[in-house]
């Protein structure tokens, strides 16, 4: 039931149920890497809402808040700041 | 009761047509107004996809203008006007199937005849643009075309000095005598000597005689991703094969992908008959970007943050409507070009603006124009106008 | 021909309790929620294992309705991990997740409960700084406190209701403050129900224990970023003072939720609880009992029901504390500094907003500005630039969100078409 989330490569352990936010939270990771115009990518409603938590899970971005850890789920940040 | 009027010619509707015709009038020095019920590209111009594009016009007197505009508009581009609003970018028209692969064929043709800006820089399998998907029967990409956001394009046009710009300010009523045309409006009333029709769809609230009908169409909006990935518009053959045939009779999605300077996508459309700006549906979503994700495979990681329809101001015949209205020697219509209005404008506010001051049209041009007067609607009424 | 069951989005109290009368009217209700778990977000449940913050009074709630539910069977089924991704013009929704499908239902209730605002100001946008509800969302999931220490700011009762749970889990807020004077006039809380004024009472006494301290009539006017925290500057009535936290909740207020939530012709629509008027958890049961039984009553052709008496009160007591609560904070967005975020998602500041020029029109904002024109299409921003574009008569950003939520492309195409086999 719980196990490990991998962030950018480093191995994060989650309690079952957890959400990666959650998780990333508890293991003291406030930044989720940079919005394309720069701005940090960081939990902020919690809700799935503000488009500020996403994280890349491997097909696509998605919001950190609501995406529920699994054993062996890859995340990595999103891409990040370019000139718009 | 002939005060003398405050202006040369008022245009009613911002969008892109009737910003065009104000700019080319205003350079040649004739004081110009502007009047919208909203404000500037409000409404297809502020939807559209950009795409300056000779590629998806009509063969004919469409592709004709539409290859003039190109040149104008790049012209216009290099230091002038629309400097800021026009970039030249590569464009590519995709296909499978017998139909497709024929209407792409005929697109060569097409742009072959013109001798225009126009050239096919390439024509194969996916593999002419990295990034396609494998199942694409053949890709022809084309070198010349560009692109202009709407609302750009109309703000650059409006912002000359010599335009007056009345909005937001609805028409209420249209009167023309001997020596000029008077709108009144909800707060005043308002001078000129000539009237220019520039309102799309809104065409027939004013003049219920000019057939002009809404045609929507839906588009997606993506979130932004990996930068320059696609360097152009990827449109289906299908997409051509839907200027002239029926809509219901349309059998893979006419889909365009549109890469936008902000990194997000555009990705259209339909043809449906109706004028509501909400009605979108989800299997009409779902068929558009099940033929753009096999296209270009890379868009299935985006997400889709808005969709809603464009309007698109269509006429029966499939011919935008340009000339002075029938009986109405003050009254000149230009309107309906249906989603072509961005690529068509730079040539359409030339010319329009040399017939307004009683001149020809350009070199070439003056055949295609007479088959774009309204006078070819035999029921047209005089409309409004005493 | 369309799917019997009538979709409920949002298993919390309203649509839970919607559900239930929807089931004793014969329904079939198929409820879908986007967290793991029941309960919305008064009744958010913990982690497996966890021991729940709620109050007995609380819990008693929960069980009595989750019972009320289980007594329905097979009638209700609630899918989690849930999202909904809005319902188009002839009537289709499209969920995704665990739950995902392209379907019609009979009709759709919207429980999605109620938007939190959230005013600007400058470093809002650091890593650390959250929504009251975010931070309370992540208490109750995690039933244990925060592991760093918690400023509280902005305005409203939620303020007092965290910091009292945080002080019962151990981890009283660094201080909370409250732009209002809620305490000024305290005949105006003697209108207000027994049960706010004793819940009130509850709070502020746990606060004041843990010794908090309560700056009202204070305002947090920035946000840096201090060694591996943060730290706020705030207005008080005898000058500024800063403080030092590891993460700061806003909170501005609770608003009804209708961004992206469109009426349908096709099929009703109903939306219920916090979404449809913020009036709390009372007020919440007794819409979803209300809306539903309207509901199933409108299906059958039958008369409606009686309105609900209960709501009144609740609706009366809520302007009663927006009247306590009231403040004149938005005022301030005009005097924030050039360089503040306004539109999080696209990094567009308030100098952005005014080298539109004065009195920039809702296209000029969208299109030349950018403003709401992020993932987030608004919902954070739009009442903010909209009231500094054009103080005296605001005007909506745009049209209506349409889809509810950004939806993956991937998503789109691999929900299950439930309707296709039902059509032609």
């Amino acid at each position: 039931m719980s196990g490990h989330i991998f962030w950018n490569g480093t191995a994060l352990p989650y309690r079952a149920g957890e959400t990666v936010a959650s998780a990333l939270t508890r293991a003291g990771v406030r930044c989720f890497g940079a919005a394309p115009q720069g701005q940090a990518r960081a939990l902020f409603c919690g809700i799935g809402q503000c488009q500020s938590c996403l994280v890349h899970d491997g097909t696509r971005l998605t919001e950190a808040c609501l995406l529920p850890c699994r054993d062996g789920l890859v995340l990595t940040e999103a891409a990040g700041p370019r000139d718009v | 009761m002939a005060q003398p009027p405050a202006y040369d010619v008022v245009i009613a509707g911002a969008g892109i047509i009737g910003a065009s015709i104000a700019w080319h009038l205003a350079q040649a020095g004739l004081r110009v107004a502007v009047v919208d019920a909203t404000g500037p590209a409000a409404a297809a111009s502020g939807a559209s996809d950009g795409a300056v594009s000779v590629a998806s016009k009509k063969p004919g007197i469409m592709a004709r203008l539409a290859s003039g505009s190109l040149l104008y508009t790049r012209d216009l581009a290099a230091g002038g006007v629309l400097a800021g609003a026009y970039a030249a970018r590569p464009s590519y028209v995709f296909g499978s199937g017998a139909a497709e692969l024929a209407a792409m064929d005929a697109l060569i043709a097409k742009l072959g005849g013109l001798q225009g800006p126009v050239r096919v820089t390439a024509d194969g399998s996916a593999a002419v643009l990295p990034g396609a998907g494998a199942a694409v029967e053949r890709i022809v990409a084309l070198q010349g075309e560009g692109h202009m956001p709407g609302h750009k394009a109309v703000r650059a046009y409006l912002a000359h000095p010599g335009i007056a710009g009345i909005w937001p300010a609805k028409i209420l009523q249209i009167e023309a005598d001997d020596a000029g045309v008077n709108l009144r409006l909800a707060q005043g009333s308002l001078r000129a000597r000539r009237l220019v029709v520039a309102l799309g769809v809104s065409t027939p609230e004013l003049f219920a005689g000019v057939p002009v009908l809404p045609r929507a169409g839906q588009l997606i909006v993506t979130d932004a991703g990996a930068p320059g990935a696609l360097p152009g518009a990827l449109t289906a053959a299908a997409y051509l094969l839907a200027k002239t045939e029926a809509p219901q009779r349309q059998t893979l999605p006419p889909v365009v992908i549109d890469p936008l300077t902000t990194g997000q996508f555009l990705i259209g459309s339909s043809r449906e008959d109706h004028a509501d700006p909400s009605r979108v549906d989800f299997a009409t979503l779902r068929r558009l970007l099940a033929r753009a994700t096999a296209a270009y495979p890379a868009l299935a990681e985006r997400r889709v943050i808005r969709a809603f329809a464009g309007i698109r101001a269509a006429v029966p015949d499939g011919l935008p409507v340009v000339g002075p209205l029938p009986g109405s020697p003050r009254v000149f219509v230009s309107t309906g070009f249906e989603g072509d209005g961005i690529c068509l404008s730079a040539l359409i506010g030339r010319e329009v603006a040399l017939m307004l001051r009683g001149e020809a049209p350009s070199d070439g041009c003056e055949a295609d124009f007479a088959a774009l007067s309204p006078a070819r609607f035999a029921d047209l009424r005089q409309e409004h106008v005493a | 021909m369309c799917d019997p069951r009538i979709l409920v989005v949002g298993a919390g109290l309203a649509g839970l309790a919607a559900a239930v009368e929807l089931g004793r009217a014969g329904h079939r209700v198929l409820v879908v929620d986007q967290a793991q778990r029941p309960g919305g977000a008064v009744h958010r449940q913990p982690l497996p294992g966890a021991r729940a913050l709620a109050s007995p009074a609380q819990a008693r709630r929960w069980r009595a309705l989750m019972a009320a539910v289980a007594a329905q069977g097979a009638r209700i089924e609630i899918v989690c991990n849930t999202r909904f991704g809005g319902v188009d013009h002839g009537g289709a929704v499209l969920l995704t997740g665990d739950g995902a499908a392209l379907l019609r239902p009979r009709a759709l209730v919207l429980a999605v409960g109620a938007r939190e605002s959230v005013q600007p100001r400058p470093g809002w946008t650091l890593p650390g700084v959250l929504t009251a509800g975010a931070l309370q969302t992540q208490i109750k999931t995690s039933a244990a406190p925060p592991a760093g220490t918690v400023l509280l700011a902005g305005s409203g009762p939620l303020l007092l209701a965290l910091g009292a749970e945080l002080v019962r889990l151990g981890r009283p807020p660094v201080a909370i403050i409250e732009a209002a004077k809620p305490f000024a006039h305290p005949l105006r809380s003697l209108a207000l129900p027994p049960g706010y004024i004793a819940e009130a009472a509850s709070h502020m006494a746990r606060l004041l224990r843990a010794r908090v301290p309560l700056l009202t009539g204070a305002h947090l006017t920035r946000i840096t970023a201090a060694g591996s925290g943060l730290q706020a500057e705030v207005e008080t009535r005898r000058g500024t003072r800063r403080l030092v936290a590891d993460q700061i909740a806003l909170h501005d207020g609770i608003r009804p939720n209708d961004t992206g939530l469109t009426a349908s012709a096709a099929l009703p629509v109903l939306r219920l609880g916090d979404c449809r008027e913020a009036l709390g958890a009372a007020a919440a049961l007794a819409d979803g009992r209300a809306g539903g039984a309207a509901l199933a009553a409108r299906l059958a052709g039958a008369p409606p029901p009686p309105p609900d008496t209960d709501l009144a009160r609740e609706v009366a007591a809520q302007a009663r504390l927006a009247r306590i609560y009231a403040h004149d904070g938005a005022q301030r967005l005009a005097q924030l500094p050039d360089d503040t975020v306004l539109c999080r998602c696209e990094n567009r500041t308030l100098a952005d907003l005014r080298a539109l020029g004065p009195a920039p029109t809702a296209r000029q904002l969208r299109l030349d500005g950018r403003f709401g024109m992020g993932a987030c299409q608004g919902r954070f921003c739009a009442e903010w630039v909209a009231r500094i574009a054009r103080p005296d008569a605001p005007q909506p950003l745009g049209m209506p969100r349409w889809p509810a939520r950004p939806i993956a492309i991937a998503d789109l195409l691999g929900a299950p078409d439930l309707i296709s086999g039902e059509m032609e």
